[in-house]
């Protein structure tokens, strides 16, 4: 039995779907610990797992930052290219500077037969290089690493802020070590991701949807009770702050208020007084268990609510706010599965006619299905456990014989 | 005596023109109503347009000068500053060269 550990970034969208391969993978026997910086972690982890706490014999100096890495994403709006540079230099770059002296801490402790880091926990590659411990990738937000023909400069960009890190840590390499030459598991399908040919390093495993533990209280009743209506999910995720959320959702009222179809929001409700009557707003939904009940979603284009949606075969109206979620809108419009809005310019009237065409037009749910289908056929949560077993056993092999 | 090219020669306010019809049909009409857009107008604080609207901007321009300009070659030089300080005067300034 092999031992692993997964490398995760504070951000919920790329540890969930390691908690699903994580617990298939000790469902089978094998030990599997999580590094990361967020102590609530350990409540999520699947039963058996271990957490590793990245954790300074604290100045507190240290200590205040490893807290304020966990919410920095939600501090500042940021839109469109100017998106990716804050995303790099304020959040991704130094966070790794952080993490990296606790991961190799860690990695020494723990001593795994295989790392699996995620895309943006470059940190995870370079002590695994530096540690000599095999490791593979899990990029769990497939459009982050697209590159645009028309703007190659973006990604040269993005190549050469973790190449300086890279070095600045001891790797001397020209070339972004991020995504392993061992085993890059793309969390989707060729169809969804699009034109672009990756090397043979990098393996398509589907999206890993992650099913949470425990029941989140849901009207369902409420919801019997429309049966006849389209039904409708609107969530723009976590991420985003109160007045971001208020100019939203104050759009998303004055397009179906009082109109034939049920919208279920995910949302603070206090944040308005009153939300019309055709509306069930909860703070959290169980989406998973939802979705089969609805005829399509708006959302911001986080790669797991749309992965989610698509596998339910929905359509959807995509609103980017930042960082990869222009490029994920892109793929559900260029697949003829929804449509998208701009999500500073858009009007009640938009969402209105947007929401009208892709519930009453068919082609988008026949599109949505086919993409939901490929996914399906991908494999998912064991296909990238069947992966991650058979790279432990030949690196242990490959360790016997030399 | 130049050869003769399949498009006349714009002045800077026909090209500013241009620019703002390729920039109405990316974003939408009523939009661009609202703004008030100027040579000073930059693609992603003042116009709000992301990456992949920018790059759809761009393939009109393509469109429209063919071979004559190579805008996309331009474009595709340009580092992350650049891109997010792009405003449309730049723009106009490297079509009124180039033509």
């Amino acid at each position: 039995m092999a031992r692993f550990v997964f490398i995760v970034p504070p951000l919920t969208g790329h540890i969930n779907p390691t908690l699903s391969i994580g617990a298939v993978l000790l469902n089978r026997g094998h030990e599997v610990a999580w590094i990361s910086l967020d102590k609530s972690l350990v409540l999520r982890l699947p039963k058996g797992g271990q957490l590793l706490l990245i954790e300074y014999d604290e100045s507190d100096q240290q200590k205040q930052d490893s807290e304020k890495y966990l919410d920095i994403i939600t501090k500042k709006i940021v839109y469109g290219i100017d998106s990716i540079k804050f995303l790099y230099e304020e959040v991704l770059i130094p966070l790794n500077r952080h993490s990296y002296e606790g991961i190799v801490n860690l990695l020494d402790r723990f001593k795994p037969d295989l790392i699996i880091t995620d895309h943006q926990m470059f940190a995870g590659a370079i002590a695994a290089v530096n540690k000599n411990i095999p490791y593979a990738t899990s990029v769990t937000a497939p459009a982050a690493i697209k590159v645009m023909d028309e703007l190659p400069k973006i990604h040269e960009w993005e190549v050469n802020r973790i190449v300086a890190l890279q070095k600045e840590l001891g790797v001397e390499r020209e070339n972004s070590i991020a995504c392993s030459d061992l085993l890059t598991m793309v969390l989707t399908s060729e169809a969804f991701f699009g034109e672009m040919k990756l090397p043979s390093n990098y393996q398509f495993v589907g999206p890993v949807i992650h099913k949470r533990e425990g029941q989140t209280a849901f009207d369902w009743e409420e919801l019997e009770r429309r049966a006849g209506q389209p039904k409708v999910l609107v969530s723009i995720g976590t991420t985003f702050d109160h007045e971001h959320k208020k100019n939203f959702f104050a759009k998303v009222i004055e397009a179906f208020a009082g109109e034939p179809l049920t919208v279920v929001i995910v949302s603070d409700p206090s944040l308005f007084a009153e939300w019309p009557q055709n509306f069930i707003v909860q703070r959290n939904v169980p989406q998973l268990e939802l979705l089969p009940y609805l005829d399509a979603v708006v959302c911001h284009g986080g790669h797991n609510t749309v992965c989610e949606t698509l596998t339910n075969g929905l359509p959807m109206v995509v609103v980017p706010i930042a960082y990869d979620q222009s490029h994920v809108a892109g793929r559900v419009v260029r697949v003829g599965a929804g449509l998208r809005l701009n999500f500073n310019r858009f009007k009640s009237k938009h969402l209105k006619e947007a929401v009208e065409e892709i519930l009453n037009n068919g082609s988008f749910r026949e599109a949505a299905q086919q993409i939901g289908a490929s996914f399906e056929e991908a494999g998912g949560t064991e296909t990238a456990a069947d992966l991650l077993v058979r790279l432990s056993a030949v690196r242990c092999v490959e360790v016997l014989n030399n | 005596m130049d050869a003769v090219v399949s498009t006349a020669k714009l002045n800077s306010n026909e090209i500013f023109d241009l620019m703002k019809q390729f920039i109405t049909e990316v974003i939408g009409e009523e939009f661009v109503e609202e703004m008030d857009i100027t040579m000073e107008s930059s693609f992603t604080k003042d116009l709000e347009m992301d990456s992949i609207e920018i790059v759809s901007f761009s393939e009109k321009i393509k469109a429209h000068f063919g071979e004559q300009i190579d805008f996309t070659g331009w474009l595709s030089n340009m580092d992350l500053d650049q891109l997010i300080n792009l405003n449309l005067g730049t723009i106009v300034n490297y079509i009124e060269e180039c033509q």
